[in-house]
């Protein structure tokens, strides 16, 4: 039964300047799992947000059931059978599973009164034949991770989908729970549904897909069919990596001294695992790992973000406290968010203003003798390379890779010792990517250490001269050296 | 560079606001020339200065994303306080002091709740200012107390011919715009109002500064209370009302932004000048006073809309 219910044909989309899908070909057929995987940034996101309407391709044609389209709306989407159920939970906590599975599309007396009877009724089918043990009276808030994603699940069979694609679903769950929904999932393209499965867990598409199609960085790589050919982890690992790359940046390597920062035992949530790691003054430690393995979480703790649940930190020895993020910095640390225009710039101020906020009290005068003020900053403005054509406009006008030598431009000021980077380059483009490397080299020669939470492989190859791979919360490998490659840090990430 | 600073100036919100200003000035000073005699101009800045204060009070907690419902109460139990003290003999600048330690208490008071609870300035406030307005009528046994003539340079004495309260607006004007421009304080305020998750990870304790905040400003809005009894030389225990609203509306037609991105102290002063030239200009053109509150609401919603105008073009 090949009836191939979407196919799309040489897709493009990019976003300022990224290509985050190219020429992608894709098929699924009916009654099949189609898995697709693919590396952080592969353009795994990209493609169902094409497919459930949230986006428009710059290029390409979108065919379902034989209809072309040259993008979808969300409500198009919607009438031609598609469901998405996405990782980030979409439910209403405070509403009852069968309110939740039939939100939008309330089952009606007369007069637009809901009737209740008739909406828990169906609901409580569609879970029974789910085959779960939940009651659609129950509230959405008190369910665990993996009884919620049954409900998104429910609420996507409401609709009588055609095609259901999962993003990611048992990125949360334990063992038994992952392997329930597999089971799931097998039942429903049993029943007639086409699924298509994302995931980085290669065990999981070795046990269901039917095929696999390989996607790296916005290129379709492979698509394997199990029914030809026996999956295999190796095959699959080796087309998300492909052949031996070229450095992205080539590092200067840096005097690398004694250990500064210690990490002992941490935990980031009650009962979870613990997490150790020392950091050499001059060295940048990569941090590697899935989306979700629990690195960021780490981040927040040391920086005192986040609440820890047990471990020390250690400042050339001794220990320190960093309760809050004024402790932390006060101890000389300093932390580079993932998201700049939401936790890292102030967007309606400008770049002397961002650059000096985190020392004021540097800036001379009782009142702030603001020429001194533009000195300083033009100071860390010329270490930076950061190009403006005007120091008075607000941060807001500047590109991504200016912003973030902003951030890196305060933390310079403040003389931060330690500091740590969640994703440093993400958004920016390949030339301001190279300056923000070459100011961390400058960093390291000034005696600065670096952590490199990196979802960017290149990027973690080339500026890392150790990496520690996160997986489930805990550091499951360590490489250092020459032994910094696409493999290893897979083989261990996933 | 010059040029992009010139066509800058027209959009400022201050100077659109400015030219309004002069052209209501010149409006009605033609239909009536006894609308630009000194005396009459003196009458409008003193008919504004307890207002204009207040606004003051209510900048500093706008550019911090913040704001305060409860003033009116921190007025009125400032004035019943102060009122009561003076009528049973202690001396007056005595009685001042206690009155403005008192606002700047139930300024801490307000920023403490919000910054440990985590709750909405809204509630919080609103429930306060029942609090403060519910003392204020206990203290005065739902009586006036009238003041017999104590307490009366403040809001009525001159110097050099100048109205002192008109004296003491402006330097509260002037001491604001200070703090905000040139002080790290200040500094650290406008960051919490555009970012105060950037500023928390900049470092900055935005629970300390926001208390700050508002005990500050709570004294301010105190000091606007006693200014407000001196010049009536009596009290009620509602004497306060309306303000809360008025010194967030007079801002807000001065272009400070409810988001604590944009506006400045000047453009909340001018907004404060608009709202005194219109309630006297209409009492010189003898509009009735119910048309007043027409006329601010309009205004104030045409504010809002212009300085929104830059994000809707922006989006």
């Amino acid at each position: 039964m090949n009836e191939k219910i979407i196919v799309l044909e040489k897709i493009t989309k990019s976003f300022f300047g990224n290509n985050a899908l190219t020429d992608v070909d894709f098929d699924l057929n009916k009654s099949e799992i189609h898995c697709i995987c693919g590396e952080n940034g592969a353009g795994k996101s990209t493609l169902i947000k094409l497919l459930s309407g949230a986006l428009l391709p710059d290029n390409g044609k979108i065919i379902i059931d034989g209809a072309v389209y040259k993008g979808l709306s969300p409500q198009q989407a919607h009438v031609l059978g598609i469901q998405v159920i996405y990782q980030e939970s979409h439910l209403f906590p405070n509403m009852n599973i069968a309110e939740n599975i039939f939100a939008g599309h309330e089952k009606l007396k007369r007069f637009c009164i809901i009737d209740k009877r008739t909406l828990h009724l169906e609901a409580q089918k569609i879970l029974d034949d789910l085959g779960t043990d939940l009651n659609s009276y129950s509230i959405v808030d008190d369910l665990s991770v993996a009884q919620k994603q049954y409900v998104k699940i429910a609420r996507a069979l409401a609709h009588h989908p055609k095609v259901l694609i999962f993003d990611e679903p048992t990125t949360m769950f334990n063992i038994t729970d992952a392997n329930r929904l597999l089971n799931t999932i097998v039942e429903l393209k049993q029943k007639g549904i086409s699924i298509i499965y994302i995931t980085h867990k290669l065990s999981e598409i070795i046990q269901i897909a039917d095929r696999v199609t390989v996607l790296r960085d916005g290129y379709k790589i492979s698509c394997h069919d199990s029914s030809l050919k026996r999956l295999t982890i190796s095959q699959i690992t080796n087309d998300m990596i492909g052949r031996s790359m070229e450095l992205l940046y080539k590092r200067e390597k840096s005097q690398i001294g004694k250990t500064v920062f210690e990490v002992k035992d941490l935990k980031v949530k009650p009962g979870g695992p613990q997490v150790s790691f020392s950091l050499r003054r001059g060295e940048i430690l990569g941090i590697a790992g899935m989306v979700g393995a629990g690195r960021t979480e780490i981040a927040e703790a040391i920086f005192g973000v986040a609440k820890k649940y047990g471990g020390t930190f250690w400042l050339h020895g001794e220990e320190i406290r960093n309760n809050t993020p004024q402790h932390a910095i006060a101890n000389g640390l300093c932390l580079i968010t993932e998201d700049r225009q939401k936790t890292g710039v102030l967007l309606d101020m400008n770049i002397n203003q961002n650059i000096t906020i985190t020392a004021l009290d540097k800036i001379k005068g009782f009142l702030m003798d603001k020429n001194h003020e533009n000195d300083l900053a033009t100071e860390i403005v010329k270490k930076t390379n950061l190009k403006a054509l005007d120091y008075n406009t607000d941060v807001r006008y500047l590109s991504g890779g200016n912003q973030q030598k902003v951030v890196v431009g305060k933390w310079i000021f403040r003389d931060a010792e330690i500091i740590i980077f969640d994703e440093p380059t993400r958004g920016i483009d390949i030339n301001s990517k190279s300056e923000i490397y070459a100011l961390m080299e400058d960093l390291l020669k000034d005696g600065k250490s670096i952590i490199m939470i990196s979802s960017d492989m290149p990027e973690l190859i080339s500026i890392s001269d150790r990496v520690l791979i996160v997986k489930g919360g805990k550091i499951v490998g360590q490489l250092e050296g020459d032994d910094i490659n696409e493999e290893g840090i897979i083989a261990l990430a996933l | 560079m010059k040029n992009k600073k010139l066509l800058n100036i027209f959009k400022n919100q201050s100077v659109f606001l400015a030219l309004i200003i002069f052209a209501m000035i010149l409006i009605i000073s033609s239909i009536n020339k006894r609308f630009l005699s000194t005396t009459n101009i003196f009458a409008i800045l003193q008919q504004i200065s307890v207002l204009g204060i207040a606004t003051m009070a209510a900048t500093m907690l706008l550019k911090s994303s913040l704001f305060d419902l409860s003033s009116s109460g921190i007025i009125s139990l400032t004035c019943v306080m102060v009122a009561k003290f003076i009528t049973d003999g202690m001396d007056t600048t005595l009685a001042a002091f206690i009155g403005l330690a008192s606002s700047l208490a139930m300024g801490a008071l307000n920023g403490i709740i919000i910054s440990k609870t985590k709750t909405l300035p809204l509630i919080i406030t609103l429930g306060m200012q029942y609090i403060y307005s519910g003392i204020a009528l206990v203290l005065t046994g739902g009586v006036f107390i009238g003041l017999k003539g104590k307490f009366s340079y403040l809001g009525n004495g001159k110097i050099l011919g100048i109205p002192v309260s008109v004296i003491v607006f402006f330097i509260v004007v002037v001491i604001v715009s200070i703090v905000l421009e040139w002080t790290r304080y200040g500094r650290r305020l406008v960051a919490i109002g555009n970012n105060p998750e950037a500023a928390y990870l900049s470092g900055i304790d935005v629970d300390k500064y926001t208390i700050l905040n508002y005990m500050i400003s709570g004294g301010v809005f105190g000091l606007a209370g006693l200014v407000l009894l001196s010049r009536l030389g009596s009290v009620i225990s509602n004497v306060g009302a309306g303000y809360e609203l008025r010194s967030i509306a007079s801002a807000i037609v001065g272009g400070v932004s409810v988001s604590g991105g944009k506006g400045s102290v000047f453009g909340a002063f001018l907004g404060v000048i608009l709202m005194g030239i219109i309630s006297n200009g209409m009492n010189i053109l003898s509009i009735s006073s119910y048309y007043q509150d027409i006329v601010l609401g309009i205004l104030i919603v045409v504010a809002v809309i212009i300085s929104n105008i830059k994000n809707m073009k922006a989006n």
